[in-house]
């Protein structure tokens, strides 16, 4: 997936001039083919990620279209209210990248974890929010971001889990994509970023009937077709590397207890931060967000909505 | 609109101040009286706007970082004709279109300010952009005293001074007063011409009610070959032009009765800046 986006920023740039890469002093590796082709159209702005946000804006405002990388802990955490009164507020086409979210960086702490980023920016009026499962999905959700003109958060969780679909995407912001039919009346799981993976194996492995949706646009999101998914079957899942409160999780519910009620099981972090550091691994099942945990909890709740 | 010439008279810019201070029954009357002057010779002498169109793509950019002045600008934007006379007769009124604090969907303000040191960011990207693009677009960006307490200011600093962004222009309005005291009392800034000058700009310090220095400092800097950044310190007076409003911190908060505003346009109408 960062191959992916490294590939994103260089064709968007050399296509564009107008393209600019922004970071606050992070992402070494990852520009290494960006600075060597388009070596004009890079500025570290320094560890100072308010003003970079905010210079974001005024190079919007001079006809620029700036792409700001950051950790995501950090753009969008520590520059929500930049986002909103500077670039929101008046819908510039400036797209904000947060990566490393959820629990990428495990040995680091609290300071490097993003699991309320997407809570964050998803009540910001003309914020876009996007949220990526695999390199196909990378790509499709920067040249939609690109294409929109719209204020967009990119959320680039965990990188290296594989790819979720089998080629080049025809997405549509806002439509969920279907990585596995089901059957109508079982179950469906729909899933965000790092979990879209870990989803596909559990319905593969124990859910033939279960239907699987990845959810890359977080927001915009088409309400009629998560209302549909929910009326056909009998209960869904939600699965996200984010916190269980105002994520994707939350985007689903809210549809459906509007539009389609239907049992939901939300699986994401459970409003709290780590306690310890390890490896990826450990800190998801320290939250209880390793595939093991999450088949039994996605077992029991489909035993209990099945009486 | 004002179809005459616009009028940058000092006199005329703080009677709409109260004029609409007075009907809106608004507040912040002493952050716009200390930048009177200042807007007064940046729109009569230097801000380019050509065909008069604030979003012409090519303009200078003034951006009021210090929001809480923003009756100053409407002020001038009034006398550009930029803005209806509507809006000042029936500021504050259910369904405004100005508010209390500057908001960039109105055509020739920047950015939407009033959360302090956005702004300043804002136009540091601005004229990052003008320098890329090699036009001859100038950046004007408006802070108060108070205000340079937010960090992304110093962020911006540097950034403005390592790019070398001798386009860029902060102007300080050092009216010594930020909302709960005095600056020095909350938290001191030293001497602020010399602290820009640390963070690598070229600085001065005037007085920000005396017209023709303010004119003076600017045209100075524009013409140095300097590739810095400029800083221009203006020490002004919180609720310049209205005695019982000098240096009285009361009239960042408090409305106008009948009495004051009475007052208080005599006092502005005998003032002879």
């Amino acid at each position: 997936m960062r191959d992916a986006f490294s590939d994103s920023i260089v064709r968007l740039a050399k296509k564009d001039p107008n393209v600019l890469l922004l970071t606050g002093d992070h992402g070494y590796a990852l520009f290494d083919d960006f600075r060597k082709e388009c070596p004009a159209q890079y500025i570290n702005a320094g560890i100072a990620e308010q003003n970079m946000v905010g210079m974001a804006a005024g190079l919007a405002r001079a006809g620029f279209r700036p792409i700001v990388y950051g950790l995501s802990a950090f753009v969008p955490i520590r520059v929500v209210e930049q986002i909103k009164l500077d670039i929101a507020h008046d819908e510039l086409p400036v797209i904000l990248i947060g990566d490393g979210a959820g629990f990428v960086y495990s040995y680091l702490g609290t300071s490097h974890q993003s699991t309320e980023d997407i809570a964050c920016t998803r009540a910001i009026p003309n914020l876009s929010v996007y949220s990526p499962a695999d390199r196909f999905e990378l790509t499709a959700c920067m040249d939609l971001a690109y294409q929109s003109k719209a204020s967009v958060y990119l959320r680039m969780g965990k990188s290296d889990r594989g790819d979720v679909h089998k080629g080049a995407l025809q997405a549509k912001v806002g439509r969920l994509l279907e990585v596995k039919p089901g059957q109508s009346g079982d179950v469906a799981f729909i899933a965000t970023g790092s979990l879209v993976r870990t989803a596909m194996v559990i319905a593969a492995d124990f859910y033939p009937n279960a239907a699987l949706w990845s959810v890359p646009f977080i927001k915009p999101i088409d309400s009629q077709q998560v209302a549909t998914i929910c009326a056909q079957n009998r209960a869904v899942v939600v699965l996200e590397e984010h916190s269980v409160l105002g994520g994707l999780g939350s985007v689903i519910t809210e549809i459906a207890c509007e539009l389609a009620p239907v049992r939901i099981l939300r699986v994401g972090v459970k409003d709290r931060f780590s306690d310890h550091c390890g490896s990826y691994e450990y800190l998801l099942k320290e939250h209880g967000l390793d595939r093991q945990a999450i088949e039994q909890r996605v077992h029991d709740f489909f035993k209990e909505t099945a009486l | 609109m004002n179809a005459s010439a616009p009028n940058f008279s000092a006199k005329a810019l703080r009677k709409t101040v109260l004029d609409m201070a007075y009907v809106g029954s608004a507040v912040h009357i002493g952050c716009a009286f200390s930048i009177i002057e200042l807007l007064a010779v940046l729109y009569r002498n230097h801000l380019r706007y050509p065909d008069n169109d604030p979003l012409a793509a090519n303009r200078d950019y003034l951006v009021l970082s210090k929001g809480h002045g923003v009756m100053a600008q409407y002020a001038c934007m009034r006398e550009l004709g930029w803005l209806h006379n509507e809006a000042f007769t029936g500021y504050f009124a259910d369904g405004s279109l100005l508010k209390g604090l500057s908001d960039s969907r109105i055509p020739g303000m920047e950015v939407t300010s009033g959360s302090l040191g956005h702004g300043f960011s804002v136009g540091v990207g601005m004229a990052m952009g003008a320098k890329l693009r090699s036009t001859e677009q100038k950046t004007y960006v408006l802070v108060g005293d108070g205000e340079i307490n937010e960090g992304p200011i110093w962020e911006g600093a540097l950034f403005a001074a390592q790019h070398a962004l001798k386009n860029f222009m902060v102007i300080i309005d050092e009216n010594g007063f930020q909302a709960m005291g005095k600056t020095e009392e909350v938290l001191n800034l030293g001497n602020i011409q010399s602290k820009f000058e640390s963070f690598g700009f070229d600085a001065v310090t005037i007085d920000g009610h005396d017209e023709i220095s303010i004119d003076n400092a600017i045209t100075h800097f524009w013409q140095s070959n300097s590739t810095a950044p400029k800083a221009l310190i203006a020490k002004t007076i919180k609720g310049k032009g209205v005695p019982f409003m000098e240096h009285n911190n009361i009239w960042h908060y408090t409305r106008l009765d009948q009495e004051a505003y009475t007052k208080a346009l005599e006092a502005v109408a005998g003032n002879t800046l």
